[in-house]
């Protein structure tokens, strides 16, 4: 018995056929691309806030709550959505003579928020590199933060805060960032992120 | 007012496809929208929200810190004027006084109705008038001792109403704390009963009410049908009676409880309001920031040692302008309505209680009587209570004046029957004589001179009835007519008697007694002070305002009448002559007519001098506004002086609205029904909508951030719509894990004050 076997002759691929292939890979991965960076830019989308009789120009995530009526800050911005302690990044100046060191503007802060903050603790006093700057200081806390409407049944919470200071043009720069502790390190990125763009 | 809970459907449908979750929430949103704006719109509206009331009525726990122990001294009711912190309460609850020593006030607030109240707060006293017993205190602290920004409060807070116009068997709401903390808010109705008349405050110097209210309310609130505070329930505990005391710690660790230990003083039950008129102006000096100091003659004398004395009761129908009997009464016709008691008093300090109590035919009358207070008046002098509002009912009346619990003195009247034609002489007039024989003058405040003469009325004399004129100064007899005077001027005239000095009246307080035959017939008290100008006193002059670096600088420093806005001091200078120790002076401050600091007090410095300073200090700066000045002896205005300062109009307030609608919810997961905590829900004020939005704090019109129930609450109140203006607020709701909700022309309607109740379910993302 005789086998007979018929074989199909390996198709030859067109040129076309060939770049329509690469094409749809190429295709795809820049789709993948496109996916990755319009996710990055909702994730990361920021809003300029410019202030140019204090000299600062800032990037803050959008969406995030600005507040520039306080005597107390040049600006603040807070994160409404998160649950509890809402994290919060502001800028805040104080005028300090020549012979005030950052050393004495992180002694007045600190004496300030144990007399307005319930267990301010102050976990570590570092040097910090902040670009331009000769010297900058970075100073890590934490403290319990509740409601504020005493009609409120809230239960205190735990944040972890970490201000940047330095000293510019006889201005006290203070650059603070709160979160609560829980999220503080997946927050922190938020935070360098702004200080990388921050121009004072 | 009515509550009610409204559904606002600001929920998602719960799906699986989440293509179709955004469109879904989005047409859920309108869907909200619609029904959150329906619900607004038709909120049943009165004009009284007693929730809001009771949220903004605190009590007051004034401690004494005792080694590591807080020990409470005192306890009372209050009421959050302002959303800042302001509380207004009785001075006695929190001022440290012999009864009541402590130096530390606790706030507490009933953050559930139902229950007893919450320690908060720590508070100072802002402004204090010890003699309308009202304290002004501000929140400092939160309870655990840190510093509080009082801009950042957001406490509701209720309104003063205008005391003047309330009327007799007007119904009043009274709110306060029955117990010593153990109890919840308790609310008392009752109706205005009679109004009694002081020299402090005129007429109306205490509301009296029907209304049973126990005696740690004291300090609470009293309010009309709209809802204003119109007087505040005040008695004074004194602290003689053991049976207004509660005793509840073994505070000297013997054991045994009892009246050894540190007593709470409770206070009599309370038939008396002091008008919310006497408040305002407190209310207004702290609102301002601005403190006013005198730097002159600051030395005050001792107190008395001796006890407090009552005595010379008699009766007049009337008061003149100058808070003077018209005349003295032996009895009154039926039907009368307008009586006054008046006496004489010594040795009486801010911190002596004394009461009135009135009996007819025996039987205690409440309506005439006066639980307990503080004494207004100054050291010593001639004061009067009385009404002239109410008809006086026919019987034997029977006047008991107690000081410090104690009784001092009694008199005796009989009202009723047709009027008795009896001699009288009435409506006694001081002035210095003109060539015609005419009392020129003021009336009562005359210069130094070598005269002095009265002009007076009479009626129903006949000739040959012996009449006699005494003169006093500072409570010594120095002239009276002869024994033998007997009265020649026909039935009825006017009269003028005069006493002459060659070596020149000495300045200071003086009173004319006028008899007929052995009665006193009319009464009243003048004063001497300053030089003649014509027949009036010259006694302050070259006032003007200034400012300085220093003291010594602004006693020197030319006249300003326009002040740089945000002025930290200002300083008003004056000269003074011829004003004897013990005079009754005042001064009274107003911006923009409206009176934020009025004392009156005896004068305590040398005769006459020059550059009396009084300082007005701010820290933040002396707010924008036109400042009046006002120097007053007895009841007689003398000098006035005015500034302005930065545009010369305050500021206006856009967080001083007390009417409208409080909006309050709860935020909820749609499928579990739990409450979302944490959750955040932002007002965004009229002027934008949602889609103008864009997370700027200058859109916001208020936020709230939910407990750990869900619940949430607005701090400002929402504002009515009206016909001719719509206010539409918008609202957006995140949470982290949920769809955002949003909403646009949120409406309440136009009426009165009502409390709306959101409910609000989230689904998740």
């Amino acid at each position: 018995m005789a086998v007979i076997e018929i074989r199909e002759r390996a198709p030859e691929t067109t040129q076309r056929q060939r770049y329509s292939h690469y094409f749809a890979v190429a295709f795809c991965l820049f789709g993948l691309l496109l996916g990755l960076n319009l996710r990055d830019s909702a994730l990361f989308a920021t809003t300029q806030y410019a202030d140019t009789r204090a000299g600062i120009r800032a990037f803050y995530p959008e969406n995030w709550l600005i507040d520039t009526s306080s005597p107390d800050y040049v600006f603040r911005v807070r994160d409404m959505t998160e649950p509890g302690f809402k994290t919060t990044i502001q800028v805040s100046m104080e005028p300090v003579s020549p012979q005030t060191a950052i050393r004495n503007v992180i002694e007045a802060l600190s004496l300030e928020r144990m007399q307005t903050l319930a267990q301010y603790t102050i976990l570590s006093i570092d040097p910090y590199f902040l670009e331009d700057q000769p010297e900058a200081f970075a100073v890590s806390y934490a403290y319990a933060a509740g409601n504020t409407d005493p009609f409120l049944e809230s239960v205190p919470e735990v944040v972890r805060g970490m201000d940047i200071l330095t000293i510019k043009r006889g201005q006290a720069i203070i650059i603070s960032f709160r979160s609560d502790a829980d999220t503080y390190e997946q927050n922190l990125p938020i935070f360098e992120r702004f200080l990388n763009d921050l121009e004072f | 007012m009515k509550d009610s809970t409204a559904l606002a459907k600001f929920s998602h449908l719960s799906g699986f496809r989440r293509v179709a979750l955004l469109a879904l929430g989005a047409l859920v949103l309108c869907l909200g929208l619609i029904a959150a704006t329906n619900v607004l719109a038709q909120q049943p509206v009165s004009g009284f929200n007693l929730e809001r009331i009771q949220r903004a009525t605190v009590f007051l726990i004034q401690a004494q810190d005792v080694g590591n122990d807080l020990e409470i001294t005192c306890v009372g009711s209050g009421t959050i004027v302002n959303r800042n912190g302001l509380i207004l309460t009785n001075a006695h609850n929190v001022a440290p006084s012999e009864t009541c020593p402590g130096d530390t006030i606790v706030v507490a607030l009933s953050v559930r109705l139902d229950e007893p109240p919450i320690p908060k707060y720590i508070a100072e006293i802002a402004q204090m008038d010890p003699g309308a017993d009202l304290a002004l205190l501000r929140i400092t602290r939160q309870i655990d001792g840190r510093l509080i920004d009082p801009t950042t409060l957001g406490l509701p807070f209720v309104e003063l109403g205008d005391s003047s116009s309330v009327a007799l068997d007007q119904t009043i709401t009274v709110v306060g704390y029955p117990g010593i903390g153990d109890d919840p808010l308790a609310t008392v109705r009752g109706t205005i009963s009679g109004f009694v008349a002081e020299p402090s405050g005129g007429e109306r110097s205490w509301i009296k009410t029907s209304a049973n209210i126990p005696g740690t309310m004291s300090g609470g609130g009293a309010y009309n049908s709209a809802g204003q505070l119109i007087g505040i329930p005040t008695t004074a505990p004194v602290s003689t009676i053991a049976a207004s005391l509660a005793c509840v710690w073994d505070t000297n660790r013997d054991g045994i409880i009892n009246n050894s230990d540190r007593c709470i003083p409770l206070g009599d039950a309370i038939n008396s309001l002091r008008p919310s008129n006497f408040a305002a102006p407190l209310l207004r000096a702290a609102s301002l920031g601005i403190t006013i100091q005198p730097l002159t003659n600051t030395a005050t004398p001792p107190p008395p040692t001796d006890p407090p004395r009552f005595s010379r009761l008699f009766f007049s129908p009337s008061v003149n302008d100058a808070g003077m009997p018209t005349t003295v009464l032996r009895s009154l016709p039926a039907g009368s309505n307008s009586l006054y008691l008046f006496f004489d008093y010594e040795n009486m300090t801010p911190e002596t209680v004394y009461s009135l109590r009135v009996t007819t035919d025996g039987i205690p009358n409440p309506t005439f009587s006066l639980a307990p207070v503080r004494w207004s008046g100054g050291e010593r002098g001639m004061w009067y209570l009385g009404s002239s509002t109410q008809p006086w009912p026919n019987g034997v009346y029977e006047f008991t004046l107690f000081a410090n619990g104690i009784a001092a003195d009694t008199a005796r009247l009989v009202i009723g029957g047709a009027p008795q034609p009896a001699p009288t002489f009435s409506d006694i007039s001081f002035g210095i004589l003109d060539l015609q024989g005419n009392v020129l003058g003021n009336g009562f405040v005359l210069p130094a001179g070598n005269v002095a003469s009265a002009e007076f009325l009479y009626r129903g004399m006949t000739d040959g009835t012996p009449w006699t004129a005494i003169w006093y100064y500072e409570g010594e007899e120095i002239f009276r007519t002869p024994e033998d005077t007997v009265w020649t001027g026909g039935a009825e005239g006017r009269r003028t008697t005069s006493i002459s000095v060659p070596d020149g009246l000495l300045p200071g307080n003086y009173r004319l007694e006028l008899f007929i035959e052995s009665r006193l017939a009319a009464t009243s008290d003048f004063i001497i002070a300053g030089a003649q100008e014509g027949v009036f006193p010259k006694i302050f002059d070259n006032a003007h305002f200034t400012t300085a670096a220093s003291v010594a600088e602004a006693r020197t420093s030319p006249a300003i009448s326009t002040f740089a806005a945000r002025t930290n001091v200002i300083y008003s200078v004056f000269n003074w002559q011829q004003i004897a120790p013990g005079t009754p002076w005042r001064m009274r401050w107003s911006v923009d007519g409206n009176v934020f600091y009025d004392q009156t007090q005896p004068w305590n410095g040398p005769e006459s001098g020059q550059q009396y300073l009084v300082q007005v200090t701010g820290p933040d700066g002396i707010p924008d506004g036109t400042y009046k000045m006002d120097l007053f002896v007895g009841r007689l205005q003398l000098a006035s002086i005015e500034a302005r300062v930065g545009i010369g109009q305050l500021p206006i307030d856009r967080f001083a609205l007390t009417t409208g609608a409080q909006l309050r919810g709860r935020i909820v997961d749609a499928e579990t029904g739990q409450g979302i905590p944490g959750a955040t829900f932002v007002l965004i004020s009229d002027q934008y909508s949602v889609s103008d939005f864009t997370w700027d704090e200058e859109q916001i019109y208020a936020t709230s951030i939910s407990d750990q129930f869900g619940r949430f609450e607005i701090d400002r109140l929402l504002q009515f719509s009206t016909s001719d203006r719509q206010i539409p607020y918008s609202a957006v709701v995140v949470a982290e894990g949920y769809l955002p909700l949003s909403a646009d022309g949120l409406v309440v309607e136009e009426g009165e004050d009502s409390s709306i109740d959101l409910l609000i379910q989230m689904i998740r993302d």
